[in-house]
């Protein structure tokens, strides 16, 4: 008895050996599976399930009794689907965002990089940031109660205080509307990224150009922003990317409405699986928007290239 | 064009700028200073009344919150803060989402700190693409991939349940987490582990008795964004769950729907929301920009 628990643990011993062998002599491939793993998993099979569900008439797990129904869920999607409205929505929301969030954010990383005092500019860079912390569905429901024009505080404060009549934020202008709350929103994102790459742009160079007696802009163009290039590109493709991903704020703002006057693809996709019961056209959809994203920010990627970014 | 330029830029400085440089230089600096500080206020405005309205709404009395013209000065009351704290399906759900969350930033830094550390220090072939392709995954808008998983989801019982939206999670903050530990690994010099192989350690050990401890704040602050980016997400709540695993936000979302909101609840909602976030946001401030960057801004 006892000698057999003697071998029992020596064999265990050189397996625990054995397996700690493994485990250093493979370290990097052990460290890098799961990874894969994950990334094979949220990478191709969501495109794959949503091309397989695009062209079968009802979603069903056995692939041979699925009926093929063509491209007909992608007719019907562009059709009365409504896809290329909000493929135009979803392009005007992201590029009207996205330079309102790059201009602001540069601007405000200038001006906070350029306050005296070390405490106040710490205390802009805190303040600034802190509407990141604000959830999007969170912020949309701000906006309902402080932009509905009988209850809203803001069309009060625009009326008692300015000769204008204040818009109906979100049944006159909700597009511009969607945009400003995202600007709100994720400024901070821009901002705090230009603020460290402006604050990583070295004294000499910004002092070369003032002997040379450049107006500040022309500084800014010629000499900062060169030198800040590969920052200003990673912040914007980031936020380009994330901005496709828009749906909290619009969803819980408007829901697509009024209408289909915020219907961003998202916000259709989701309205086609759940409340039109079509998953057939909402797959459609979200392959074509899936297609279109990653194409777009590779394109960027490749115009623009990495270079400097990680070299 | 560039390569004339101080030449150009001083004769064009002297050109229209000469009625500002009748100004003497410390008239212009002030004005320049002011037009600064007005800026920034105008901004902080901005950024702060809606804050401001919201904090307000939560601390008003059932029936003040909304009234107009607005009552500046009120008697501030905790009323909807412990009607909030009595609510079942607000403290469900807020529950759901710390634990939820928390996992996922558990979980997702297992998987993905060690693959940055991988790819950081080994020749990874076509090492450029990989990255490219683990970025990929954020490009990827989440209600393409949410589609999928809910027919999954449905069939191997993981709809409504904790487990599956910790995985979604993992999910949107992998790549992340992958690329901003890879920059920092990269700023930690490759003689720190060599000392310690020498020393008899195996490259597990020197993993993590020498790279993680100097790779600390980076994991820190990609830890907090992470929790940031799960702890506002929406879209997969609101597919992925009905009750079981309800998060917070789907429960400020919820009371958009029902007929008479109580404006006070719903801003006291939001208020224990965004709370948790601002400490987080200002304690990872330092490593923030390096962090949002995807590691690519690592000074600072």
């Amino acid at each position: 008895m006892s000698t057999q628990t003697q071998t029992e643990t020596t064999t265990s011993e050189t397996g625990v050996a054995r397996l700690r062998a493994l485990w250093n002599d493979y370290l990097p491939y052990w460290f890098i599976a799961p990874m894969v793993l994950v990334m094979v998993l949220i990478t191709f099979f969501p495109g794959a399930y949503d091309l397989y569900l695009s062209v079968i008439e009802e979603p069903t797990f056995d692939v041979f009794a699925a009926e093929f129904v063509g491209l007909n869920n992608y007719a019907t999607a562009f059709g009365r689907g409504g896809a290329m409205h909000s493929f135009i929505i979803t392009v005007t929301v992201v590029v009207s965002a996205l330079a309102l969030e790059t201009v602001l954010g540069f601007g405000l990383a200038a001006l906070v990089a350029g306050v005296e005092s070390e405490r106040l500019q710490s205390f802009y860079r805190v303040l600034f940031i802190i509407p990141m912390a604000v959830a999007p569905v969170s912020l949309a429901t701000i906006g309902r109660i402080m932009l509905n024009s009988e209850i809203g505080v803001i069309p009060y404060l625009i009326e008692a205080t300015t000769p204008f009549a204040a818009p109906a934020f979100l049944s006159e202008i909700p597009l511009l509307t969607v945009v400003l709350l995202d600007t709100w929103n994720w400024t901070p994102f821009m901002f705090i990224i230009f603020y460290a790459g402006l604050s990583s742009v070295p004294d000499t160079l910004i002092e070369a150009s003032r002997v040379d007696g450049a107006p500040l802009w022309r500084r800014y163009l010629h000499v900062v922003i060169p030198y800040m290039k590969p920052v200003v590109f990673v912040a914007t493709l980031i936020r380009l990317i994330d901005l496709f991903r828009t749906f909290g704020v619009v969803y819980g703002l408007t829901q697509g409405g009024p209408g289909t006057a915020t219907q961003l693809v998202s916000i259709n996709i989701y309205e086609q699986m759940f409340i039109n019961n079509s998953p057939g056209v909402a797959a459609a959809i979200a392959v074509v928007y899936l297609v279109f994203v990653v194409a777009i920010a590779n394109i960027v990627i490749a115009k623009v290239g990495f270079e400097g970014v990680w070299d | 064009m560039a390569s004339q330029n101080p030449s150009q830029s001083t004769s064009q400085s002297s050109g229209p700028a000469t009625g500002d440089q009748r100004l003497d230089k410390d008239t212009r600096e002030t004005l320049v200073s002011v037009a600064r500080h007005g800026l920034l206020l105008a901004w902080s405005f901005v950024v702060l009344f809606p804050l401001y309205w919201l904090a307000s709404m939560s601390l008003k009395p059932p029936g003040q919150a909304n009234a107009l013209p607005p009552d500046w000065l009120f008697l501030p009351t905790v009323y909807n803060y412990i009607r909030l704290a009595q609510d079942g399906a607000f403290l469900a759900a807020f529950a759901n989402s710390v634990v939820m969350v928390s996992a996922s930033v558990v979980l997702v830094l297992l998987i993905g700190v060690p693959a940055a550390y991988v790819l950081s220090r080994y020749a990874i072939p076509m090492e450029r693409d990989v990255l490219v392709w683990i970025l990929s995954s954020r490009m990827l808008p989440p209600i393409a991939v949410v589609i999928p998983f809910f027919v999954i989801f449905r069939s191997l019982n993981l709809f409504d349940t904790r487990i599956g939206m910790v995985f979604m999670y993992v999910s949107i903050n992998l790549s992340l987490v992958v690329w901003v530990m890879k920059a920092f690994f990269d700023g930690i010099p490759e003689t720190l582990e060599e000392a310690a192989r020498v020393d008899g350690a195996t490259r597990f050990q020197g993993f993590r008795k020498v790279v993680l401890p100097a790779a600390k704040p980076g994991i820190f602050s990609v830890a907090i964004i992470s929790f940031i980016f799960a702890w506002i997400e929406l879209l997969f709540g609101l597919v992925l769950t009905n009750f079981e695993a309800v998060p917070v936000t789907l429960f400020v979302y919820s009371f958009i729907g029902s007929r008479s909101i109580e404006w006070g609840m719903l801003a006291a909602a939001s208020m224990a929301m965004i709370l948790p976030v601002v400490v987080f946001l200002i304690a990872v401030n330092k490593y923030l920009a390096a962090g949002l960057s995807f590691g690519v801004v690592i000074k600072e």
